[in-house]
């Protein structure tokens, strides 16, 4: 048994042993390949280049990569929407209806739209003094009013009244489901 | 000695251009006045901070400041909203979305007690609250009992959809319109609903079969 591994020793060591010949080319490629590299013009970008660090200046280059780090993350953090607010999804239309004769204008002013009085007018039906707007809302809950006249504000009469009253003037709310 | 001066002087520029964790981003804000600006972004700031959603205290800043207020109203409406959002996030959970916050803080504000929020999340379980939460909180402020209105809640939800529930709103709504007094008209629509399910499950639960009710369509 020993003499049978003693053998396959020798036989493996007397392979390790044999000289190696290699390619009588192979050093003419090498040599043509380090020479293109040396003639391939490189930006000023790619060279290399030897830096030397105090540990002051060590530390103030990691503060600069934490502070754009934790800069990127909060400003990708703040204000996102939460997973169920309002999604841009295209909803069917919810109308809005107030009856307000002898007005000039009337606007539908909300979370749906900034509380911008400028965004939604609602349109006069005739002379019936039934004003008119249709809104696409994804689901969600939303305080409104009605503006009237850019300056007298009031709740919707069809809908349940905010719990609040936080500027004088009631609103109403609006539950748009599923 | 120049490295330093060099990375110090890095440093500096970036901190000035970077956002800066006490400062409100949302451009909306702009809309306010300078004053209003000031009193109300560090409150909204401290509030995402905490984890409450950014944009009802936004709309409640952009609604003062579409109606005029002065700063310091402004400021208030928007900080007692942060505490209500806080105080249902407390009760629901740091999973809850905007909505549920809103529609709970709302429910809050009109009158319903943490301990009624907390029975609607223990009994609808892993369903979507914003609904559920809302028709209590616009019941409430009708002045419907806030126990009642989480009672009828609890017994509807749990069968039915969101649809069906705010219908079941606007109805006990229009009782309230047409006279009836607020806790009648709730009562009165649970008793017809509970005899509505008491009688669906009458209708299709053979011997042995579950008796639960399918959830109806409008």
């Amino acid at each position: 048994m020993l003499e049978r591994e003693d053998e396959l020793v020798t036989r493996v060591a007397a392979e390790l042993k044999r000289p190696v010949h290699l390619d009588s080319a192979l050093d003419a490629r090498v040599m043509a390949e380090v020479r293109s590299q040396a003639r391939r013009p490189r930006v000023w970008w790619l060279r290399p280049r030897t830096f030397s660090l105090t540990p002051l200046g060590m530390l103030a280059r990691a503060a600069v990569l934490a502070a754009i780090v934790f800069g990127a993350t909060l400003a990708g953090s703040r204000f996102r929407p939460a997973p169920d607010a309002a999604v841009a999804v295209a909803q069917p239309g919810v109308s809005f209806v107030l009856y307000a004769p002898g007005a000039h204008s009337v606007a539908l002013v909300g979370d749906f739209n900034g509380w911008d009085i400028a965004a939604t007018p609602l349109q006069a039906t005739g002379s019936s003094g039934a004003w008119v707007v249709s809104v696409p809302l994804p689901p969600g809950r939303y305080r409104y009013a009605f503006l009237i006249d850019g300056a007298r504000w009031l709740a919707d009469p069809g809908a349940p009244r905010a719990p609040d009253d936080d500027f004088g003037t009631p609103n109403s709310v609006l539950t748009v489901g599923t | 000695m120049k490295t330093i001066a060099q990375s110090a002087g890095l440093v500096l520029a970036l901190a000035a251009v970077l956002p800066r964790p006490g400062v409100a981003q949302d451009p909306r804000l702009d809309r306010l006045t300078a004053d209003a600006r000031t009193l109300v972004a560090p409150i909204i700031d401290s509030a995402g901070a905490a984890g409450l959603p950014a944009e009802p205290l936004v709309n409640r800043a952009l609604e003062g400041a579409s109606k005029g207020a002065p700063a310091p109203l402004i400021a208030t409406a928007v900080r007692r909203l942060a505490a209500d959002l806080g105080r249902s996030r407390d009760v629901l959970g740091p999973a809850a979305g905007a909505a549920e916050l809103a529609a709970a803080a709302d429910a809050l504000r009109a009158g319903a007690s943490p301990e009624v929020l907390r029975r609607l999340r223990d009994a609808l379980g892993s369903r979507r609250l914003a609904v559920p939460l809302g028709v209590t909180a616009d019941l409430t402020s009708r002045g419907v009992p806030a126990d009642t209105a989480a009672t009828l809640v609890i017994t509807l939800a749990r069968s039915v959809e969101d649809a069906q529930l705010l219908a079941l709103q606007r109805e006990v709504e229009r009782d309230i319109a047409l006279g009836a007094p607020p806790l009648a008209a709730a009562a009165g629509r649970l008793g017809a609903e509970a005899l509505a399910a008491s009688a669906d499950v009458v209708n299709t639960a053979g011997p042995g079969t579950p008796t639960t009710r399918a959830p109806r369509k409008p």
